[in-house]
């Protein structure tokens, strides 16, 4: 076997969720490991690299200085570079409150001003250039584990370009947004959870946000209108993952 | 002079920690939480109460399911609304899968390393790997009763106020009922080993819990009976942390696996009662660091509670039939045992079900001073007697030893 890949992993403020998802691939971490040396992996070992990464994983949103610097440093140092999870690829839940930082601090702290540094949260596209983004919060394990073994191989990892209702379809689900009438993003969110949410009987939530290309915003808000959602609840829905206008 | 710790690993979050030394001696510890606030409770005001438990949960991956949970019941609590039997059983079922999940993370693959002289429990498997497929076996277990209620292993959005989407199948629940009972004697070996660490660490003066295992309608002390914490519990701001400090009459206090078992054993089932009494008089001292030994017997629990909450459900059957949830004015607040400890969410609904006031407060938040105590009394005792590095080595111990979760401890808001 050839030299092994050296991986970072790197946590900016989120809510360890994206980190913790490559634990959960269990046995198949060690088959990771076959391909991959974890140089880095705050959550997971007490050691720490330094040096060059050949993959570096990101998750979570800038929301401090230190993680800008910390986001920065794995750039810097890295060959390839994954924005892994919808923190990280467009700010997930924490990027939804629209009051400016200033003001966020003072309702929580009171009027220390800003001591810590802390930021608007923002996604790590919005910084630096990456290499892949995988989002969905979290992301699908399956999909990550088959990005880094494609990437151990050479091969540039897949990107997904269907929504959600492909895999409700597929899956023989019922429609909950036409028959239940329940508030569903799956139209316009991208797939690869295999309809999770829908499984459960509840409609999506858009956590894998936008499927990128010709989605539709527009004709998703009439739907939801026509089933009597008013315009505010529709609209902080499509804010909640990934900003969208409708 | 002041000795930096650099930043926490083997801990959910970001944190560090600064001991400041004057003349020679250790003058003061500061705990600093450095991950970035994340505003939950702004980010739920003014949002119709049906979205709510799923944003939540988005507070800590590693325990959605407890706060999906506490805020499916503050949210009940605001509108007087009141779940049967059976969905507070499988609403029971799923949190004992996240302490199942959540104990075996820390134990095995975050604080076993230390025992065994490894930087992580990747490492350790060439020699224990035994141990390490075990803790693999039993962390899925876990994840598998959160997915079967929360409909995912992280994240899940299943649990809503009123009921549940979907409902478990009797083969999902008999499942659980064989895997528990084969996972049972595993777990024991777990008590063993942590049971024969010696302690460290400050020895915790106040214990707080909810006053149901695993959930609550108020929470106890030591001292007292039950009570809300807005009577006892007061939070304050510091300069150099993202995360609130808590204290309980004034003082420092703890909460976690610890506290569960010292304030509320009478409620253990049969053989983690019986470990827990063979162990009583050391976890009785108090030691932050015993926390792991009544993390290793609170698997135990949790083990023989799942089997135990399968076998009465197959008994009585499913019905799968949700409550009518009726928005109105109120206000309620949700206590739940996370893994970590005590959990708390307090809403004030307006008439349309939408949220008007949200507080969270995490059990990392409330452990934060007793956190930062500990480090003082452990830094106190080694500085000049060990070296440096063997300092930092046994504080950053200390620290695991709370199963601090950073991300969840720095959102604090009240408005
Ligand atoms: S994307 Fe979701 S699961 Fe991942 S870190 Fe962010 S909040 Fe957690
Ligand atoms: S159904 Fe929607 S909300 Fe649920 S996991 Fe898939 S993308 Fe996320």
């Amino acid at each position: 076997m050839t030299e092994k890949l050296k991986l970072g992993v790197f946590e900016l403020t989120d809510c360890g969720g994206c980190a913790l998802n490559l634990l959960f691939l269990y046995e198949k971490l060690f088959d990771l490991l076959e391909f991959y040396e974890i140089e880095e992996f705050h959550m997971a070992t007490s050691l720490s690299g330094g040096g060059h990464y050949d993959v570096a994983l990101v998750t979570g949103t800038v929301s401090t200085r230190r993680d800008l610097d910390l986001l920065k440093e794995a750039r810097n140092r890295s060959e390839y570079l994954i924005a892994l999870g919808t923190c990280a690829t467009h700010g997930s839940v924490q990027g939804s409150v629209e009051l400016p930082i200033k003001e966020k601090l003072k309702a929580v702290y009171g009027d220390e001003g800003n001591p810590m540094h802390a930021l608007d949260p923002k996604p790590v596209v919005e910084y630096v250039a990456v290499d892949f983004a995988l989002p969905g919060c979290p992301y699908n394990k399956r999909e990550a584990f088959q990005a880094l073994i494609d990437i151990a191989k050479g091969i540039e990892p897949v990107k997904k370009d269907y929504p959600v209702c492909i895999e409700c379809k597929l899956n023989e689900y019922e429609c909950v947004l036409v028959k239940k009438g329940l508030p569903c993003l799956g139209p316009i969110t991208l797939g690869g959870c295999n309809a999770a949410c829908i499984r459960s009987g509840l409609g999506c939530i858009g956590c894998r946000g936008p499927l990128p290309g010709e989605v539709n915003p527009a004709s998703e808000y009439e739907i939801l209108k026509s089933k009597g959602y008013d315009d505010e609840y529709i609209v902080r829905k499509f804010k909640t993952f990934a900003r969208w206008e409708p | 002079m002041i000795i930096e710790l650099r930043e926490f690993t083997r801990v959910e979050g970001n944190g560090k920690a600064e001991i400041v030394i004057e003349d020679n001696e250790v003058k003061d510890v500061r705990l600093k939480i450095v991950e970035g606030p994340r505003f939950f409770e702004l980010l739920t005001l003014g949002r119709h109460y049906y979205d709510v438990p799923d944003l939540e949960a988005r507070i800590c991956a590693i325990c959605y399911l407890s706060h999906s949970v506490a805020s499916v019941l503050g949210i009940e609590r605001a509108f007087g609304v009141e779940v049967p039997e059976e969905i507070a059983l499988l609403r029971e079922l799923g949190l004992v899968g996240e302490l199942i999940e959540s104990h075996t993370l820390h134990l095995y693959l975050l604080v076993a390393p230390d025992v065994f002289g490894y930087p992580d429990a990747i490492r350790m498997a060439t020699k224990h790997g035994e141990l390490v497929k075990e803790a693999i076996t039993i962390k899925a277990f876990g994840n598998r009763i959160r997915e079967l209620i929360g409909g995912r292993e992280i994240h899940g959005i299943n649990v809503k106020p009123g009921g549940f989407g979907r409902y478990p199948t009797v083969e999902e629940l008999e499942r659980v009922e064989k895997e528990s009972e084969a996972l049972l004697r595993l777990a024991k070996r777990a008590v063993r080993l942590f049971a024969s660490l010696e302690p460290y660490g400050a020895q915790a003066k106040h214990f707080v819990a909810t006053d149901g295992y695993l959930w609550g309608e108020k929470i106890i002390s030591d001292e007292e009976g039950a009570f809300d914490y807005t009577e006892r519990i007061e939070e304050r701001s510091l300069v150099y942390s993202f995360a609130k400090q808590s204290l309980y009459k004034g003082e420092t206090f703890f909460v976690g696996s610890l506290a569960r078992l010292l304030l509320k054993s009478e409620m253990l089932t049969p053989e983690a009662k019986r470990l827990f009494e063979e162990h009583r008089e050391k976890l009785a001292t108090g030691y932050v660091s015993y926390n792991n030994l009544a993390q290793a017997i609170e698997l135990v629990y949790a083990l023989e509670k799942a089997n135990e909450i399968a076998k009465t459900l197959l008994d009585r059957g499913i019905e799968g039939e949700n409550v009518p949830v009726e928005p109105k004015e109120g206000e309620g607040i949700g206590y739940v045992e996370a893994p970590r400890g005590v959990l708390i969410h307090h809403y004030r609904t307006d008439s349309d079900g939408k949220i008007a006031y949200s507080n969270i407060i995490t059990p990392t938040a409330l452990n934060h001073a007793m956190m930062e105590v500990s480090l003082l009394e452990e830094a106190r005792k080694l500085y000049g007697e060990v070296d440096e590095q063997a300092m930092i080595h046994c504080l950053e111990e200390t620290v695991r030893a709370f199963d601090p979760c950073i991300s969840c401890s720095v959102h604090l808001v009240k408005l």
